[in-house]
């Protein structure tokens, strides 16, 4: 059973695709959680929306490729852009002007990307462990640069993120990705929440989403190339962001080095709250916290 | 002693009368303080300018009327008109450009019209128990006796004493009767003595030409209505719901047509600034904050399950003996849970101690206002009243405890341990949900006693402060989650606690746990004994006689008797060798001297003196004479006159160990000193033993809740 069910439960089209989303709640405040990575979909909110739906108007929704959205396997429809477009289409679909928008992980760029484009729908950003290259992170250029390449024969770790492995061992690199997302121990309930989501798509969907553009049209695919020049794309953009941003990062975050979301903060003249000892996940590991925090926030922008 | 002096004050000269002011701190936004005047004056904030002044820039002034701002009697300088440009020039004079008004009672309508006539210096508005006209009910007494204001009563009684003629010629009475109905909280001895006070500081011919001012250019009803309704600035207004004075029912009223938040105190009175400081501060605070839009700071918080063990130490400042004690008991604590983490929260002396030792003082205790600054100007003379003393250190420790709570407010602390940490156990009582984390209590005596010279009416203010602690220890068992009394069952004074109280013995047994004594040292054995006299070059051939007098320059009168008393007993006792220790506040070059005497400002580890003396001069403070108990030296202890500490609780505690000989200063000359010192000097003593486990048996008792 869900702690809240949602009022309003429907779906939007926005060029040809359809987007589920859910509304929760009322209020003259507006919070939007986006989506994140398609491999999970707007239940990963499930800690949040109970709470915050008591204070304002709540707002979630499936990006393409999972949930109750479509399973797009057009590379454009998971740019950082498109994505920014389908919030804005939803927000419209629930006659919603303004709100204070929250990303997780690849959610922060969609939500920087929604900030700049579309600046008068955003009355404040919270940034949650954001996917944005704004740090060093030789692992991850590792990772990028196998991605394409045949996987070893007995794969080990980040091995497994690598599409063939994908296509051949979906569930298995699903359970492995979970357990860096979740490293603070005892995490059992939330590797196989993560994993039971990501069973909801696929390889073909995920393949679709590595191979789109982020930003604009220099060409960079953030998961599997060129960081130095997706670095000053999104510096760039976070730099031109204007309203409130709270970034919230834990220092254990094995997906994206807590200097990441430092130095987001920084370029976007927000605020920084460091979750010690968290990963990349909070809202789900550390959701009382996670709640407070984003509820004070929200309170500051929108009260 | 205040608890923090403010860093500017002056006055101004307006068109003949002074109108004071003070600024505390720095900062972007400014608050400025506005007292009712002429009833009271500036101190009636005092507990909340320090923790505020942190921060923001805080200015307080002196309405006319009272405090260090002018007197005049003549009505038409008590005007509305007046009061507000008063408020103006104070703004103009500190150059301040906008701020939040802070006001208490009537200060309030001059507050609200000083916003009217100058809404572009005013960022919000916090108005305490406001005394608005025309908005809410008024009380039935002040409908009564303004009827008879004019009148010459002839026995006036209770609320009639609100009358011209008794201001003029029975000020002190209709001001007792007056704050006595205010502070409807129980245990409120200390704010009605302050109130009293300030209001004294003016007459009943300035009261009256402030009260009959007021009427000289009041609004009429509709217009002071449109006036707030127009109110377009942040307002709070914070009111207590048994206010005798200002209905709760006009606070309500003026938050409704302001459009501000309204913050009820349950169960307070007009003085909810001064009887709930804490309560008020926090309102004050995040108002400001609110309103100013002050950003979250960046910070940590850290998982539950990734936190290591901590713990806050506080250690009282007043005197140095419970420094050694609190580290024997820290290091014991650190033996047996070797992954705790304890950080200290004290101030001088005490830091330089822990400094001294390698210990992590937390730096907050620099903000800290100094409670042994205050208890040396308390003591003059050999004489401290140490009941009063703390009375009057009440500004000091709300100011700390605001200090203390800003430290454990996220919750970062397992457990805060109080050794005699009076601020935190009486605040976390009256406050109850802002307790954090586990809370041990530690004390050497329970139980406030009168002095002799008190007369009733002290013994009626020791018995209320005890009754205060029963009460809350039994509505709020959960503040303390264990109470250690550094004793024995037996050290517990045999006395009661006050008339209808309980016997104060009956009551430690069943609310504390006991550690026994903690000295925080091992005394010496024979052997060691007579090394350490060789170290300290006491020759074989001498009768050394150490005097010290403590950290604070009480001692002074008591070193110059006994000093005195030297050449006297050294005629008897050739041997004598005379060892004064003068300590840091008093100069030694400013005191007589004899051959075989020395005199020194500061001795390393005194204790080691102390040790292996043959004769010991001390006062009667509980650390050193527990010391010469405790290595079995013959000593003469002068309880510091007016002490109940020292005259009543360490002179029981002494008996049990058979130890020391009690002298009284005002009764012994230097030749009776002389004669006591031959008397004793080289005595073999037959004290009970000290025990040596105490510090091992408070840290077990501790360490249970970590």
């Amino acid at each position: 059973m869900r702690a809240r069910y949602p009022d309003v439960a429907a779906t939007v089209e926005r060029d040809g695709l359809a987007l589920g989303y859910e509304v929760f709640g009322e209020g003259d405040t507006t919070v939007l959680l986006l989506p994140t990575w398609t491999i999970v979909h707007s239940r990963f909110w499930k800690m949040q929306v109970p709470y915050l739906s008591r204070h304002y108007q709540v707002v979630t929704y499936d990006g393409p490729g999972n949930g109750r959205s479509d399973r797009s396997v057009d590379p454009s429809r998971y740019a950082a852009d498109a994505y920014a477009a389908d919030a804005v289409a939803v927000l419209d679909a629930c006659g919603v002007d303004r709100a204070v928008v929250v990303g997780l992980s690849m959610g922060g760029q969609y939500g920087a990307r929604m900030a700049t484009l579309h600046q008068e729908r955003v009355a404040g950003l919270v940034l949650v462990g954001p996917a944005l290259p704004l740090a060093p992170d030789p692992d991850r250029a590792t990772i990028a640069d196998n991605f394409l390449r045949p996987y070893p024969e007995n794969p080990e770790g980040w091995d497994k993120y690598n599409l063939a492995y994908w296509h051949d061992h979906y569930s298995d690199f699903a359970e492995f990705f979970f357990s860096q997302i979740f490293c603070e121990p005892h995490s059992t309930k939330a590797i196989e929440d993560a994993v039971g989501w990501a069973a909801e798509t696929g390889p073909d969907v995920l393949e679709a989403e590595a191979m789109r553009t982020p930003v604009g049209a220099d060409g960079t695919r953030a998961s599997v190339a060129a960081p130095e020049t997706a670095s000053e794309v999104w510096s760039q953009v976070l730099g031109d962001i204007d309203c409130p941003v709270l970034v919230i990062h834990g220092t254990h975050d094995r997906i994206q080095p807590h200097q990441a979301g430092f130095e987001a903060a920084r370029l976007a003249g927000g605020e920084l709250v460091t979750f010690e000892g968290s990963g990349h996940m909070p809202n789900v590991r550390d959701p009382i916290r996670f709640n407070l925090v984003l509820r004070e926030f929200v309170e500051r922008v929108a009260g | 002693m205040r608890a923090s002096p403010p860093h500017t004050t002056s006055v101004i000269d307006r068109e003949g009368v002074d109108v004071y002011y003070e600024v505390h701190g720095t900062g972007a936004t400014t608050l400025l303080f506005v007292p009712p005047a002429p009833i009271t004056h500036s101190q009636i904030f005092k507990a909340q300018v320090p923790y505020l002044a942190r921060h923001y820039r805080v200015i307080t002034m002196d309405g006319r009327g009272n405090g260090k701002s002018g007197r005049p009697t003549d009505k038409h300088d008590h005007t509305r008109a007046k009061n507000v440009a008063d408020m103006l020039a104070v703004f103009d004079a500190t150059a301040t450009d906008t701020a939040v008004l802070v006001g208490h009672c009537s200060a309030n309508w001059w507050c609200v019209e000083f916003a009217a006539r100058h809404r572009d210096r005013v960022a919000g508005f916090v108005a305490i128990e406001p005394g608005v006209p025309f908005i809410g009910p008024v009380h039935q007494h002040w409908i009564d006796t303004h009827e008879t204001w004019e009148a010459v009563l002839d026995d006036p009684q209770g609320w009639q004493l609100n009358n011209r003629h008794v201001y003029l010629t029975e000020h002190r009475r209709w001001v007792q009767w007056f704050f006595g109905q205010q502070l409807v909280e129980p245990h409120s001895t200390k704010q009605f003595e302050d109130a009293v006070e300030w209001a004294l500081e003016s007459t009943g011919e300035v009261l009256v030409a402030g009260d009959e001012g007021i009427a000289i250019d009041l609004p009429d009803r509709d217009e002071f209505h449109r006036l707030c309704a127009a109110i377009d600035y942040p307002v709070a207004v914070i009111h207590g719901d048994a206010d005798i004075c200002q209905t709760v029912e006009r606070g309500r009223e003026f938050a409704e047509l302001a459009g501000g938040e309204l913050h009820i105190i349950e169960g307070g009175g007009h003085l909810t600034l001064a009887r709930d400081p804490v309560k008020v501060n926090h309102i004050i605070k995040q108002f400001v904050d609110r309103i100013t839009g002050v950003p979250m700071q960046s910070h940590m918080w850290t998982r539950g399950m990734s936190r290591a063990k901590r713990v806050l130490y506080l250690s009282s400042p007043i005197g140095l003996g419970h420094a050694r004690r609190d580290l024997a008991i820290a290091q014991e604590l650190r033996q047996q849970r070797p992954e705790v983490e304890i950080e200290w929260l004290a101030q001088d002396p005490v830091t330089t101690v822990l400094e001294a030792e390698g210990e992590r003082v937390h730096p907050a205790s620099e903000w800290l206002a100094s409670e042994s600054g205050h208890i040396a100007s308390e003591a003059a003379g050999h004489d401290l009243h140490c009941f009063q003393a703390l009375r009057r250190m009440d500004e000091i420790l709300v100011a700390n405890f605001m200090i203390l709570q800003e430290v454990v407010e996220d919750g970062g602390y397992d457990l805060i341990v109080g050794d005699e940490a009076w601020d935190v156990d009486y605040y976390w009582h009256e406050n109850p949900e802002l307790k954090r984390g586990s809370h041990v209590w530690l004390t050497d005596f329970v139980g406030y006693l009168p002095t002799p010279e008190g007369g009733d009416h002290e013994a009626f203010l020791t018995a209320d402060y005890n009754a205060e602690m029963i009460e809350h220890i039994a509505r709020f068992p959960r503040i303390r989650d264990r109470a250690i009394f550094v004793g024995n069952p037996d050290d517990v004074i045999p006395e009661v606690f006050g008339p209808d109280l309980p016997k104060i013995r009956d009551w430690t047994e069943a609310h504390f746990e006991f550690s026994g004594y903690i000295t925080g040292f091992t005394p010496p054995t024979a052997e060691e004994a007579a090394e350490l006299r060789e170290t300290l070059g006491f020759g074989d051939d001498e009768k050394v006689c150490v005097v010290t007098v403590g950290g604070s320059g009480v001692g002074r009168d008591l070193l110059e008797k006994t000093i005195e008393a030297f050449p006297l007993a050294k005629r008897e006792v050739p041997e004598l060798r005379m060892i004064a220790v003068a300590g840091p506040r008093i100069d030694p070059a400013t005191l007589p001297t004899h051959p075989g005497l020395e005199v020194h400002g500061y001795v390393d580890r005194l204790y080691r003196h102390l040790s292996v003396c043959d004769l010991a001069v001390v006062q009667g403070g509980l650390t050193t004479t527990m010391e010469l108990t405790a290595a079995k030296r013959p000593f003469l202890y002068f309880p510091l006159s007016r002490h109940f500490e020292q005259n009543f609780h360490v002179r029981h505690r002494l008996d049990q160990y058979g130890a020391g000989t009690h002298m009284e200063y005002a009764t012994t000359d230097p030749d009776a000193l002389a004669e006591a010192m031959v008397r004793e000097v080289g005595r073999a003593v037959s004290y009970r033993d000290v025990e040596t486990s105490g510090a091992h048996r408070a840290a077990s008792l501790i360490a249970e809740l970590v």
